[in-house]
């Protein structure tokens, strides 16, 4: 019966692995947002911008600016606002759908103002979407052409 | 003196026959189930093992079963699979000890996989006493089943998403990175708690395997890889039934 027992509770703890909680944090975010301005050497500023629109699974809306700023770039979410899902992220892509992909890493926020740092200099013809994406079960929930 | 010598003979051939252990039956024919967690992964096993004792004292004994395995985790990286890509050498037996080629492996993050395999096992193990006993156990040859996944797969620093990664078909046993699809190991530790019930410590090394239909990684040398493998380390517990 002891061992019955012993190996229910290993049954248990695999179960418990295995259904963590992995949504994006609610809790509104507003980080500084860069000055759409440019400085004197002309080198800061906004360079491509887009709207969001939703996708296939669940809804986003709000804009995505992409800044350069001393020396690099990063990805703006302005006045966000996304249904919440388990394991969302932030992609910079090549298509509307997420094939070819930079991952900036995990939603901080499901609403508010958020930056994610862009390391190297990608080419934003290419990469021209920015999405938000549920990576576990390839769920798109919005998306954004940058012009 | 004469009846006194034999009859000390007698006690002590009668302590001496009460000293041996009686002989372990010939047979050793069990059902198993098992659980093993890892790190964001486990698995559930159950398998069927006939086993012969052998040597004098039957202390030693070897035989073939079949298990069943199912593995699941999330988000689980799979390396470049193909040996002539992972390791130094592809030299049966000798590849396990071989270096690893990390230049060439891409990693693939397989989302959610979930991996049946039914396979035959060829199991060993050693009788300490008749409470305890120890061995390991492998998988030789079956067949896999599992659900699709979506994956990612990063190539000098690159990410794509394959929609729809699978676990191949095909299970076989070739030692080390040869080896074909999923195959399950074991190495444990069991307590008989009585004539037919006993329990089990486990360590468990697992090879899973997933391929990729729309994005594929070009290894160094120009050929393209669809096969990937994660090798899992987990820890478990099992209860046998003894026939």
């Amino acid at each position: 019966m002891r061992a019955i027992a012993f190996i229910f509770l290993i049954g248990v703890a695999a179960t418990a692995g295995c259904t963590k909680n992995n949504r994006a944090p609610e809790t509104r975010l507003d980080e500084t947002i860069p000055v759409d301005t440019r400085d004197t050497s002309g080198n800061n500023g906004a360079r491509y911008h887009g709207n969001f629109s939703n996708g296939p699974y669940g809804t986003v809306s709000g804009a995505v600016t992409i800044y350069f700023q001393n020396g690099k770039y990063m990805l703006a979410l302005e006045s966000i606002g996304i249904s919440n899902g388990p394991d969302l992220h932030v992609y910079l892509s090549k298509e509307m759908l997420p094939i070819n992909f930079i991952d900036l890493g995990k939603l901080k926020s499901t609403n508010g103002n958020q930056l994610y740092e862009i390391n190297n200099a990608p080419d934003f013809a290419v990469y021209k979407y920015a999405l938000i994406h549920c990576q576990q079960y390839n769920h798109l929930f919005g998306s954004a052409e940058l012009q | 003196m004469k009846k006194l010598t034999v009859l000390a003979l007698a006690i002590f051939f009668r302590v001496a026959a009460y000293s041996q252990p009686a002989a372990l039956p010939r047979i050793n024919q069990f059902v198993d189930i098992s659980g093993t967690v890892g790190s964001s992964e486990g698995s559930i096993a159950g398998s069927y093992v006939y086993n012969w004792r052998i040597g004098k004292r039957r202390k030693w004994e070897a035989g073939l079963g079949i298990r069943s395995t199912s593995y699941f985790g999330t988000k689980k990286d799979f390396r470049t699979a193909p040996a002539r890509l992972a390791r130094s050498t592809t030299t049966p037996f000798i590849i396990v000890f071989a270096g690893q080629e990390t230049q060439n492996w891409d990693t693939l993050t397989v989302q959610r996989p979930f991996i049946n395999s039914v396979n035959v096992s060829v199991n060993f193990g050693y009788n300490f006493n008749p409470k305890w006993s120890g061995g390991f156990n492998i998988d030789l040859i079956g067949f896999s089943f599992g659900r699709k996944s979506s994956a990612i797969l990063t190539s000098n620093g690159v990410t794509r998403t394959e929609p729809a990664a699978f676990t191949p078909a095909f299970n076989l046993l070739l030692t080390g990175d040869n080896d074909y699809g999923s195959l399950n190991s074991e190495f444990f530790l069991k307590y008989k708690l009585s004539a037919h019930w006993g329990i089990r410590a486990i360590y468990q090394f697992y090879f899973g395997e997933y391929k990729t239909n729309d994005v594929k990684q070009t290894a160094p040398d120009g050929t393209i890889v669809d096969r990937f493998r994660n090798k899992a380390n987990t820890y478990g517990a099992g209860l046998a039934y003894h026939f």
